[in-house]
């Protein structure tokens, strides 16, 4: 699911996206870029808080480059 | 009898009308080259940033300008006299638009890079891609890859522009970009900025 920042710089152009129940990044990748083995951009984008691109938490609020 | 008393009272009057008017001659020179000094002042400034009022102001110094070259001194003194206020009041206004101009200019040069950087991210790795996402075929993607290009150097010239002086077109320019950068990042799939968002 996408999600708007609120508040703060009105000119932030990351783009979010909270994970949902199921979803891995394989799963995302494949929404954002349409190809699944892409999924590694999203990893190395947010190894601030993903160790182990297998392990991603419902709620988790991920950046999508 | 009384004709000749006439004529004497018309010549009189006339008399004093011209002298009336002559008097007025070098006041009215002084009030011109005042005028002329202030308006020249303010107009390069002024025609960058308001132009529509310096055309008023213009239109006012020519009118005294004719007046005075046909001798209606009077009239001539009378439009110039104000005209240095009003030169005064054109300059403020340039000012003051050069300030919102440069205030609106610095905030997009601070956001605007930020939008473009990511559409170029977001273009490479969609370049990538052995498939599209939904809502992206190949028509649209090459859109927005020739959009990314334009905006990239829209930008660059709207920069120069703002090195240059002209800053009323480096707004404009940024505008463009900021405008263009919100229809590709639809395109995209992407959330525009709120400060890029239509008001």
């Amino acid at each position: 699911m996408a999600e708007e920042k609120a508040g703060g710089d009105a000119w932030d152009s990351t783009q979010w996206h909270v994970v949902q129940k199921g979803e891995s990044l394989w799963k995302i990748s494949e929404q954002y870029y349409g190809d699944g083995s892409l999924y590694k951009k999203i990893f190395e984008a947010n190894q601030d808080i993903l160790s182990d691109p297998n392990l991603i938490k419902v709620g988790q609020k991920l950046r999508i480059p | 009898m009384k004709k000749g008393f006439a004529l004497i009272a018309v010549v009189l009057v006339g008399l004093m009308l011209v002298a009336g008017c002559s008097r007025d001659k070098e006041p009215a020179e002084a009030a011109l080259k005042a005028a002329e000094a202030a308006v020249s002042a303010a107009k390069a400034e002024a025609a960058k940033y308001v132009p529509d009022q310096v055309k008023g102001v213009e239109d006012a110094l020519k009118a005294a300008k004719d007046a005075f070259e046909k001798k209606e001194y009077t009239q001539a003194l009378n439009a110039a006299k104000d005209l240095p206020a009003k030169a005064k009041e054109l300059a403020s206004a340039a000012a003051a638009k050069k300030a919102e101009l440069t205030k609106s200019w610095e905030e997009m040069a601070g956001g605007l890079p930020k939008m473009v950087e990511a559409i170029k991210s977001r273009v490479d790795i969609l370049s990538k891609s052995k498939k599209l996402p939904a809502n992206l075929d190949k028509a649209k993607f090459e859109g927005a890859k020739s959009g990314l290009a334009e905006i990239t150097q829209t930008w660059t010239d709207a920069g120069n522009a703002f090195k240059g002086g002209n800053i009323a077109d480096a707004v404009a320019k940024a505008n463009a970009v900021k405008a263009k950068a919100a229809e590709i990042m639809t395109t995209l799939g992407m959330q525009a900025p709120a400060a890029a968002k239509p008001s």
